[in-house]
Order: C-alpha cells, then structure tokens, then sequence
C-alpha cells in the first residue's frame, strides 16, 4: 500500500516541481535584458541574404525591400535609422533599379533626412534604368541644386530628364527650366513645388499627408526665411536666435513644426530645418 | 511514349499534392494582389511583379511534385515494374513522363498566367499608372519564360529519379537547384561589378565562375522587366538564354534515359 502510494505520487510531485521552475524561470526571465545584435545587420542583411531568402528573385528581393521602406514609421525615426533605410532602398535599387515606387519614395524621404548620397545613387540607377521616365533625372537634378548647391550640374541633368520627355513642347519647358536653375541655388519655393507635386500624385492617402507635412515644414521654413531677411534690414544684423523675430514683432509666433524637429541656425547664419528632435522645445 | 505521356496526365491531373499546390498558386496570385496596395505609384505593377514571383514559384513546386508522384513514387512502389513489361525501350518511359509533366505545367501556367493576368487588370480600380504595362505578347512571352524555367528543374528532378534511391532526394536536391539557378544571374553580376569592394566575398568569385559550368543561369529566362517597363529584353539574350534551357534539359533527359536504362530492379 505505502509502495503504491510512493509510486502514485513520486510522478506529481516531479511534475509540480517542474512547473515551478518552469514559471519561477518565467518571471525572473522578463527582467533580464536580451542581447541586442548590431542595429544595421538586424535589418539591412547582405544582398546575397536577400537574394536567396527570396528563391533566389532579385524582383521579389527588390519588392520586399521597397514594402519594407514604405511602411516605416519615420516620425520616430533616429539618424542611424535613416542610414539603414538609405542602405536598404540602395539594395532594393541594386536588385531592380526600375522599381518606381522605390525611388519615389527614396525620393521623399532619404535627402531630408542626411541620406543625400543613397538617394542619388537610387535616382542615378533608375534614370538608367528607365529610359522612358524622366522623373528620376529631373529629382537628381533637384537634389543637386536644393541640397548641394550645385546648379550647373543640376541644369545639366535637367536637360537629360528633358530628353526624355514625350512631347516637344514639354521638352522645350523643360530645357527653359534647366537655363533658369542655374540661377535658383537653394530656393525654398522650388522645394515646396516639387514636394507639392509629389503628394498630388501620391495615392496612398497616409504617403500623402506625410508630403504634405513636408510642405507645411518649408512654407514654414520660407517665413521664417523672409522674416529674418525683413529684420537684417531693420536692425544692421541677422537675428541671432528665432525669438528675436516675435520680439521684433515680424513675426507673431515661432511657426510650429508638423514632425516637431523645429528650426535652426547653421554656421553661415541661414535659418534651416533640424533634422533630430530638440533636446528642449524649440525657441 | 504516348501511353505513358497519356497517363502522366491522368494521374498528374488526379493527384492529391498537386491540388494543394495548386490552391497555394491561388493564394500566390491573391498575395499580389494584396501587395498592390503597398504601391504609392505603380500598383498592377507590382501585383504584376509579385505574381510572377509567385508563378514560378508555384510551377517550380509543381515540377518537383509531378516528378515525384509520376516518376519517384512509381520507382520506390516498385510499379514501374509493370509499366516496363511493355515491350518498348525504357527510355520511353523516361521521355513520355517528361513531355506529360511539361505538359501538365504549360496548363498550370496557361490558368494560373491567366487567373495572375485578370487579377493584374483588376487592380489599383481607378487610378491609372503614369506608366502603364503591357500586358499582351510581353506578359505571355514572360509567363512562357517562366514554364521553360519550370521544364529544366523538371528534367534535373527526373534524372535525379532515376538513380536515387532515397524518395525526397529529387525533391530537395531539385528545390536547391531551382534557388541556386535563379539566384545565380544576381550573385555573378554582383562579383562582376567589384561586390561592393568587399575583398571577402571577391574570394568566392572564380568558385561562382566555375559553377556556371553545371549550373545554368534561370534568371536569363525571366523576361518581366517587359511586361512591368516596356523593357524588351535583347533578341541575343533572349535566343541564347532559351538555347542554354533546351540543351541542358536535352542534356539531363539523355542522362535520364541512359541511367533509367542500366538500372536494375530487384
């Protein structure tokens, strides 16, 4: 009988004792931090990864990389973050450089953001690639007069987006453009257009609204622009801080920022965006 | 050869397995669908661009299978052995199962390429593209470029049928070919062009050129960059890419019939 009961028993308690460990190692588990790999290899893998773990598809790698860039949430997003976008969409661009929508969205997102160099190489890639769109030409084209300063290499790829152009007379407009750019060298209204352009043929409507902040960002960035040119003229000297244009009265409040980066000086004393969060609200 | 061509059809058409995997072609096909929506810009293009991804991968899954239902299932229930009791060579067996399973697979890229076709034109509703596909000669020239690639895997599993004597070898083995194939065409482009100055991966460039040597490059018979972008592929690529497919086919058939042939069967 006591031999019985020994065997009926013995095989619970185990089994109650395991489960203890089992939850005991449960709980004091969630407190431990988990090891982290490098942020890049995490999510930017090696081409031939990419490759394989499609089937072998450079297509299918390529669309996998370009749904991946257009559904990252880049209000959160940190410099190094960009970095690694900018290196997938360079690799979706390597496997199919005339994907569209990856060089649209590269387009929209990368050089704002200090990835000017990865952009290009996607633009620069899709031109070749696409020998009937001019649009990858004619961005690269305004990325290197926006962002480089650069008109005379801009006006020079302007004319070969306008090659591309179906139409004589959409050419002719074109090639007008590309002699006044040469002129145009970080022209704020020129950035608003185009950005304004790319959200009226933007069909998803949260890309959209997303353009759309962008343009609400320069036409802020514009005022501010003007508002420090008004005061140099009253006062002798650029504003030394934005406050000084709502105590002057030019304007009535520092202009809020849709991404919540703000405004900033840099070094040549012209009023640009920020593109990290401040540590403080802005002023 | 007829006979055998003729009842490849009727059990290919009859088995279990091959219906799963035609169901999985029908959910591929709604995949691109789906995947049009994450398009700003261009969304039958990449349901256009996904479903063929989907096609080949679905008609490389029906090769494998075919083959080894019709070929390796029969080797390893022995009932083969009634189907060489006719008085024929058995290289007919060999060549009549392969014409059965190619011509099983130009039907599933005829309705599934059909079924991909209808779902491309439905998509994206209203919003017409800046740049439309062509989706007439192009897409179908595509949609065939995609079936040979299925026919070479075909013919590598079936040779491998022929000697194996473990059933999922032809399986697996043709799996790793199938990825090995179609990766082959990207890997070597990017060795070619310097791999990014990674000195590393450079190591590995003349084992990849020596690989080429057996392996064909599947990736020269994936044409979708016309249907996608009116980017008509080279007639020379093109010419060059189907007379590498139809040689080495013919090649593993002529292995095919002569290992089938000196086989013995206890």
């Amino acid at each position: 009988m006591t031999a019985n009961l020994r065997q009926t028993w013995w095989p619970g308690l185990l089994a109650l004792l395991l489960a203890l460990s089992f939850v005991a190692t449960a709980e004091r588990l969630k407190s431990v931090p988990r090891q982290t790999v490098d942020l890049e290899l995490q999510v930017a893998l090696p081409l031939f990864v990419q490759v394989f773990m499609a089937a072998g598809d450079r297509y299918l790698a390529a669309n996998l990389a370009a749904i991946r860039a257009l559904v990252v949430v880049t209000e959160k997003m940190r410099p190094e973050d960009y970095r690694i976008l900018g290196k997938v969409q360079e690799d979706a661009s390597w496997l199919n450089p005339a994907h569209e929508d990856n060089y649209y969205i590269a387009t929209a997102i990368l050089p704002w953001n200090g990835e000017l160099d990865a952009a290009q190489t996607i633009l620069r890639r899709a031109s070749l690639a696409r020998r009937f769109d001019y649009q990858p030409a004619f961005y690269y084209a305004f990325h290197l007069l926006h962002f480089k300063g650069d008109p005379v290499g801009a006006s020079a790829w302007l004319r070969e987006a306008a090659e591309k152009l179906p139409r004589d007379d959409e050419r002719l407009i074109m090639q007008n453009f590309a002699a006044r750019w040469i002129d145009r060298a970080h022209d704020v209204d020129l950035a608003i257009r185009i950005v304004e352009a790319m959200a009226k043929q933007a069909r998803r409507k949260d890309f959209r609204a997303y353009l759309e902040q962008r343009v609400a960002r320069l036409q802020s960035l514009k005022e501010l622009r003007a508002a420090a040119g008004r005061y140099s003229e009253r006062v002798g000297h650029p504003p030394l801080k934005l406050q000084d244009l709502v105590d002057s009265g030019l304007i009535p409040a520092i202009p809020s920022d849709p991404f919540g980066f703000g405004f900033e000086f840099d070094q040549q004393g012209q009023i640009i965006l920020r593109k990290t969060p401040p540590r403080s609200p802005p002023k | 050869m007829w006979p055998f061509l003729v009842s490849a059809w009727r059990a290919g058409l009859r088995s279990r397995s091959i219906q799963g995997v035609l169901v999985l072609g029908v959910l591929l096909v709604g995949v691109a669908y789906l995947s049009a929506s994450f398009s700003p810009r261009q969304p039958r293009t990449v349901a256009l661009d996904v479903g063929m991804s989907g096609l080949r991968v679905s008609l490389v899954l029906f090769a494998l299978f075919w083959v080894q239902e019709l070929v390796g299932r029969e080797i390893e229930r022995r009932t083969v052995l009634f189907s060489l009791t006719y008085p024929v060579a058995r290289g007919n067996y060999v060549l009549g199962r392969y014409f059965g399973v190619i011509g099983l697979l130009a039907l599933a890229a005829l309705l599934l390429g059909l079924l991909l076709w209808l779902v491309v034109l439905a998509t994206g509703g209203d919003y017409q593209q800046g740049f439309v596909i062509a989706a007439g000669l192009p897409y179908w020239m595509t949609v065939g470029g995609l079936w040979l690639d299925a026919a070479v895997v075909a013919a590598f599993a079936l040779w491998l049928s022929t000697f194996s004597t473990v059933p999922m070898l032809p399986l697996a083995l043709g799996l790793a070919f199938a990825v090995g194939g179609k990766s082959l065409g990207a890997v070597t482009e990017y060795l070619a062009k310097g791999a990014d100055g990674d000195p590393e991966l450079m190591r590995f460039a003349p084992f990849i050129n020596a690989i080429q040597w057996v392996l064909p490059d599947l990736s020269r018979l994936d044409w979708r960059a016309w249907p996608m972008y009116g980017l008509a592929p080279e007639g020379l690529a093109v010419g060059l890419g189907l007379v590498l497919a139809a040689s080495y086919a013919a090649l593993l058939l002529a292995l095919a019939v002569i290992t089938f042939t000196r086989r013995e069967f206890q």
